[in-house]
């Protein structure tokens, strides 16, 4: 379980993060929505330890972030996939699934590998498993990007905003994947502007306004007038994100 | 025997002057680069004082005339502490010292050139700071450098010619000698040139090879 308790950010003295609270139970997929600049992203990089918490604590399966054998044990238990993908340039694809799995968990390389070609023909990318990513389209960077954090066999997989910068075409792409791990069983904490496909996959969604939580609700509840509409900011957020 | 012509032997001289300025070349291009990158890996992690007394030594060296640096190594040491120095030694320490402080610089900003994102993916799957180094930086910071580091380096071949001023029989000293035996300066300093020239071409030849093969993962898509 991720247990995010009063969780401040402060940037200088913006605040970025106003005493957060959440639980993410193992199974879940929890969407968070909310404008840019609402810290859906910071709150990310809480959870993963790039960025220390101001106040508050987050503990993943009982391990505080906040400590470093904490959060070293908090990021074995989950993976990150980012909106820039953050792939390693010089590596191929291949070699990009298998090294935290080699290097971190001590994984033999041939098991690595095996497992890491298994992930790769999982999301289509076969015949690229030797290609470096520059050879390679957005969404497959993304698909790359996937098969990395799965490789690392999470309980929880943070989704850091990872089709902003896809076209909908490679969004497609990307999202049929997460379709798919939603549907096995997947614990994940989704931040997206991808609402229709938020409402199909998630259970519960979390809405993020200037720092403040300000809604957590089952998905249904959410998209229902007397639930997340009857809130006048999220209907105008929605009616916003849905127009096109 | 005052003005005599140039005899065979003059290229046995000549490949033996040559034989000393590319060992010397080679050992402080060996010594320089790897005393920068050590340089580089303490600047990486913030060693606290050591940093800032790096970046303070490489700064001195890099803006001082190498010339100043070799007598200051050659009559000022021996003389302030009291040991012996060879014109070999001295040659040795300082042109490796220079170049070290050339390559931290060039490494440095190789370093810098790596994008935060994978670092950051990097830490985020667990990663330790040396395996960041080793795995992700390093190989990346390296294909930075290598072009920078080349031009360095072609640069020092050149700067060896100073230590003939100490007395070290390099190819410049050869080059000296046959002048003042045969009077002939143009022919001397023609040969000795184009042999500096070849030997620069040869070294920027390799290194191109080199990052090639370090760049491999960058692909010209086309402009």
């Amino acid at each position: 379980m991720i247990e995010i308790n009063n969780v401040e950010k402060r940037f200088g003295s913006a605040e970025v993060l106003k005493r957060i609270n959440l639980k993410v139970e193992p199974g879940e997929v929890v969407t968070i929505l909310g404008s840019s600049g609402s810290g859906k992203s910071t709150l990310i990089r809480c959870i993963n330890g790039l960025e220390a918490l101001s106040g508050g604590a987050i503990r993943v399966d009982g391990h505080d972030v906040s400590t470093s054998a904490g959060l070293a044990a908090a990021r074995r238990r989950s993976a990150t996939v980012f909106q820039l993908f953050n792939l390693y340039p010089h590596m191929t694809v291949l070699r990009n699934v298998t090294l935290a799995p080699i290097q971190v968990l001590g994984q033999p390389r041939a098991e690595a590998e095996a497992q890491a070609r298994a992930l790769i023909d999982l999301v289509g990318l076969t015949e690229h498993a030797d290609a470096y990513p520059q050879r390679l389209s957005g969404g497959q960077r993304q698909r790359v990007g996937i098969c990395r954090a799965l490789a690392m066999q999470p309980r929880y997989l943070l989704l850091d905003e990872v089709t902003s910068a896809l076209d909908p075409e490679m969004t497609g792409e990307v999202l049929a994947i997460l379709a798919r791990l939603a549907a096995e069983g997947t614990t994940m904490v989704f931040v997206t502007h991808e609402i229709e496909f938020a409402r199909r996959i998630s259970d519960r969604i979390v809405f993020l306004e200037a720092g403040e939580l300000i809604v957590d609700m089952p998905t249904e509840a959410f998209f229902s007038e007397e639930g997340g509409l009857a809130v006048p900011r999220i209907r105008k957020f929605l009616s916003k994100m849905t127009k096109d | 025997m005052r003005y005599a012509d140039f005899t065979p032997y003059d290229l046995v001289l000549l490949a033996q002057g040559l034989g000393v300025t590319l060992g010397l070349f080679a050992a402080t291009t060996l010594i320089g680069l790897a005393l920068g990158a050590a340089l580089t890996v303490l600047h990486y992690y913030r060693v606290p004082v050591i940093g800032h007394v790096v970046v303070a030594v490489t700064e001195l060296l890099k803006n001082s005339p190498v010339l100043v640096q070799l007598f200051l190594v050659f009559f000022g040491m021996p003389a302030f502490f009291q040991v012996n120095m060879t014109p070999v030694t001295a040659a040795l320490l300082t042109v490796s010292l220079n170049t070290a402080a050339f390559a931290f610089v060039i490494f440095r900003s190789g370093v810098e050139a790596v994008e935060r994102d994978q670092i950051e993916a990097a830490r985020v799957f667990g990663h330790s700071r040396w395996q960041i180094l080793r795995r992700i930086i390093s190989p990346q910071a390296a294909a930075f450098s290598v072009g920078p580091l080349i031009g360095l380096l072609v640069n020092q071949l050149q700067v060896t010619s100073l230590i003939s001023v100490i007395g070290v029989a390099d190819l410049t000293k050869i080059g000296n000698i046959l002048n003042l035996r045969t009077l002939e300066p143009f022919v001397v300093w023609s040969v000795i040139g184009l042999t500096y020239y070849l030997c620069a071409k040869a070294l920027a030849a390799l290194g191109g090879r080199l990052e090639r093969h370090l760049r491999r993962s960058v692909v010209w898509q086309g402009l």
